[in-house]
């Protein structure tokens, strides 16, 4: 059909509309509809973030603030002193996590979402089953998982002994109560980093693989040269989002381990709720959360300039 | 629409008017509301705090208790921080004595040296009544509210089996222990409890290094991790757990072992008689016994539980109700019902010979009564909590094998040191 004249939009038409479209998202209607979620923004979130960082200079009493005193840096100057566990050794043990969170994480994600991507009535089945676990409550996860790793009733030892294998503390030695909790936090996390995945592998030219097949690639070559570097957005996402969520994790370690055996599992998180609401030492964590604000916050720069670099 | 903005207004006000009622406490057409924190949250303990507290209120019509239950005690504490934080405290509150002395601290609780009388006080145990002051000042800031000491639970057949009775002595003990481990039986499981806060096993570590001649924390609250005695207790336990008879684990695995017909023994408050014999279920006899001794009969219990602190926030009249509460709390027939109920022991001597049949039936109470004459109640110090984590997190890593007793106490004792100097 063709295209009359007075169809055809006129280019003034088209800039006065776009002039006004501008002016509408920045003129004070605009702003009286965003003061609502200004607002709770900003009692929720910027208030007490600015409010955490003034904590962070006193020596904070919450039972009665007029016995607070300020004492500038000295919080700061505490988390390269305070004893076990200091900072250093917690913010180890954040990376230890986050490290098996973000590798582990995405390599088994990556590898289901593969290995699903066919499709198929019996694969959804399993795609729902691989999903459930994610939209469990963490502590009630955590609870049972806790009961898996009993020393003397728990799953996993049974199947140790079934196999004739000697039984293990799980949650009970330093050297595998992290190991454990990153086997439940996997099994928590990877269903959400493999719908991920899927949704990328769905937009993946199958063309560029057929012709690299032609060209004689095995399956590996095929994956390693055409399709993970199609995916390196998505992938580049799932390292954000499961970097930010590991350095922020905290219920299982609170469930299962409460940071032991001797402070093997007290990640910043732990130690920082520790800190605020075991010890009361207020303004100290207040300075351990301003520092994990400012680590996050690195964390995800580095991660964006690293994509903005990629996609360019 | 006028009709509309008029119901809302309404509805806004009625709202607002109740939640301002039911904020707080204070005294409304003459009645003095008083508010309670605690965290008697589960089973028998919170019909028999609700019961007792409609009986208090039948006997004093001008007065109306209401009971804010915590489900345990980590959340009681930070809901009294919480509230004090927001000058919004309740009247009174439950409170372990360390709690006590950093509330004392920030002036947020007042003595009650002007409501208790001498009688009041000469009607308790003398070691009840030893822990109701704090060393700063010297004056009552406490009342007595659920006192318990630690007593032997065990499984009357697996022992029969090898031959074994109720220990007499912690040697004993451990050889007990030891006989009825393997194929799948533990002699105990203990949960020492982590940095954050000590649980059971770190408990019965303080009762052995006191039975072994040292308490781990001073009169004074000055830590005595590295004594001979502590040294000699942490060994002990290592020496259990590499015999197979001792794992650790977590949510009462004394208990959960003892209920399973898995383990030999739990050492654990008289408190838990309920929550045992329930895990138990009648699958066998379970035994009570008092602790073994130490070397040279030393006997050595440790008192546990609460007191209650009245804040400062509270005006003279509820006070001076809450004053006429915690009386009638600690009164020889409320004892007498809070003991048979609740499991815990009577703060008062006077309250025995009203449970005369109930201790008939239920003989660990008389021999756990008689404990409370001698038990002794960790030092209420603002620092002592912190240390006991850092005692549960040395029980962690010499009993696993990262370190030995020596180095594990030396570190523990090192950061308690630091932690009671800047508790000061």
């Amino acid at each position: 059909m063709a295209t009359t004249q007075l169809d055809r939009p006129s280019r003034r038409g088209v800039a006065v509309r776009s002039r006004r479209r501008s002016r509408d998202r920045s003129g004070p209607t605009a702003v009286l509809f965003s003061l609502p979620a200004l607002a709770i923004f900003a009692i929720f979130t910027i208030l007490p973030t600015a409010y955490t960082f003034v904590i962070s200079l006193f020596d904070w009493n919450p039972l009665n603030v007029s016995q607070s005193t300020f004492i500038g840096a000295d919080n700061y100057r505490k988390l390269f002193a305070h004893s076990t566990p200091s900072f250093a050794a917690s913010a180890l043990t954040s990376l230890y996590f986050t490290a098996g969170m973000v590798i582990g994480g995405t390599a088994i994600s990556l590898a289901i979402a593969l290995l699903l991507s066919r499709g198929g009535s019996w694969l959804s089945g399993v795609r729902v089953a691989v999903f459930v676990p994610h939209v469990t409550p963490l502590v009630a996860t955590s609870i049972v998982w806790v009961w898996i790793f009993n020393p003397q009733f728990g799953l996993a030892n049974a199947i140790l002994r079934w196999l004739h294998l000697p039984a293990v503390d799980w949650l009970d030695s330093s050297s595998t109560a992290m190991p454990a909790i990153l086997t439940y936090s996997l099994w928590h996390e990877v269903g959400f980093t493999v719908v991920i995945f899927l949704g990328g592998l769905a937009v993946v030219s199958g063309e560029l693989g057929e012709a690299a097949r032609v060209d004689g690639a095995n399956r590996w070559q095929e994956f390693w040269y055409v399709t993970w570097p199609q995916l390196r957005p998505v992938t580049l996402f799932v390292v954000t989002i499961s970097t930010i969520s590991s350095l922020q994790a905290f219920t299982q370690f609170f469930v299962m381990t409460e940071g032991g055996p001797a402070h093997a599992t007290t990640t910043l998180s732990y130690l920082l709720y520790q800190e605020a609401f075991v010890f009361f030492h207020t303004g100290y964590a207040a300075a351990l959360a301003v520092v994990l604000f400012v680590v996050t916050a690195l964390f995800t720069l580095l991660q964006f300039r690293t994509r903005r670099s990629t996609l360019s | 629409m006028r009709k509309t903005r008029v119901a809302a207004a309404l509805a806004v006000c009625a709202l607002g008017a109740g939640g301002l009622a039911a904020c707080g406490s204070g005294s409304s057409s003459g009645k003095t509301t008083i508010t309670f924190m605690e965290a008697m949250s589960s089973g028998t303990l919170k019909t028999s705090m609700e019961t007792l507290t409609k009986r208090f209120e039948k006997a004093h019509p001008d007065i109306d208790v209401q009971l804010q239950v915590e489900p345990d005690y980590g959340t009681l504490r930070n809901k009294e921080t919480a509230a004090l934080s927001a000058s919004k405290p309740p009247t009174i509150g439950q409170v372990y004595s360390d709690w006590a002395a950093t509330f004392a601290k920030s002036n947020v609780v007042v003595p009650l040296t002007d409501y208790a009388k001498p009688a009041d006080l000469k009607a308790l145990y003398p070691s009840v009544r030893d822990d109701l002051y704090l060393p700063a000042d010297h004056k009552l800031y406490m009342w007595p509210f659920n006192k318990s000491v630690v007593i032997q639970y065990y499984n009357t057949k697996m022992l029969s089996a090898k031959g074994k009775s109720a220990p007499k002595t912690w040697d004993e003990f451990a050889a007990t222990a030891r006989a009825v481990s393997g194929k799948g039986n533990v002699g105990i499981a203990i949960d020492p409890g982590g940095s954050a806060g000590p649980a059971g096993g770190e408990a019965w570590f303080e009762i052995l290094s006191q039975a072994y001649g040292t308490p781990v924390f001073a009169a004074d609250g000055k830590p005595q991790f590295t004594s001979p005695a502590a040294i000699k207790a942490m060994n002990y336990l290592v020496g259990l757990k590499k015999a197979g008879a001792l794992t650790l684990g977590k949510n009462y695995p004394g208990q959960v072992a003892l209920g399973a017909g898995k383990g030999g023994f739990d050492i654990s408050s008289v408190a838990s008689y309920y929550y045992n014999s329930k895990a138990v279920g009648g699958k066998f006899p379970m035994g009570t016994a008092p602790l073994p001794t130490g070397p040279g009969g030393t006997q050595a219990n440790q008192m546990a539980g609460t007191n209650i602190v009245m804040f400062a926030k509270a005006s003279d009249a509820e006070r001076k109700a809450a004053w006429s509460y915690l009386r009638f709390l600690t009164s020889a027939d409320s004892q007498a019902y809070w003991a048979q109920n609740s499991g815990y022991l009577p703060v008062t001597p006077a309250a025995l010979p009203k449970m005369t049949d109930f201790i008939k039936k239920n003989p660990y109470q008389k021999f756990a009564a008689q404990a409370l004459t001698t038990a002794k109640a960790d030092p209420p110090y603002p620092w002592i909590s912190q240390a006991q984590g850092m005692l549960a997190v040395a029980m962690q890593s010499a009993i696993t094998g990262k370190q030995s007793a020596s180095a594990a106490l030396g570190s523990a004792q090192q950061q308690a040191v630091d932690a009671m100097k800047s508790g000061q």
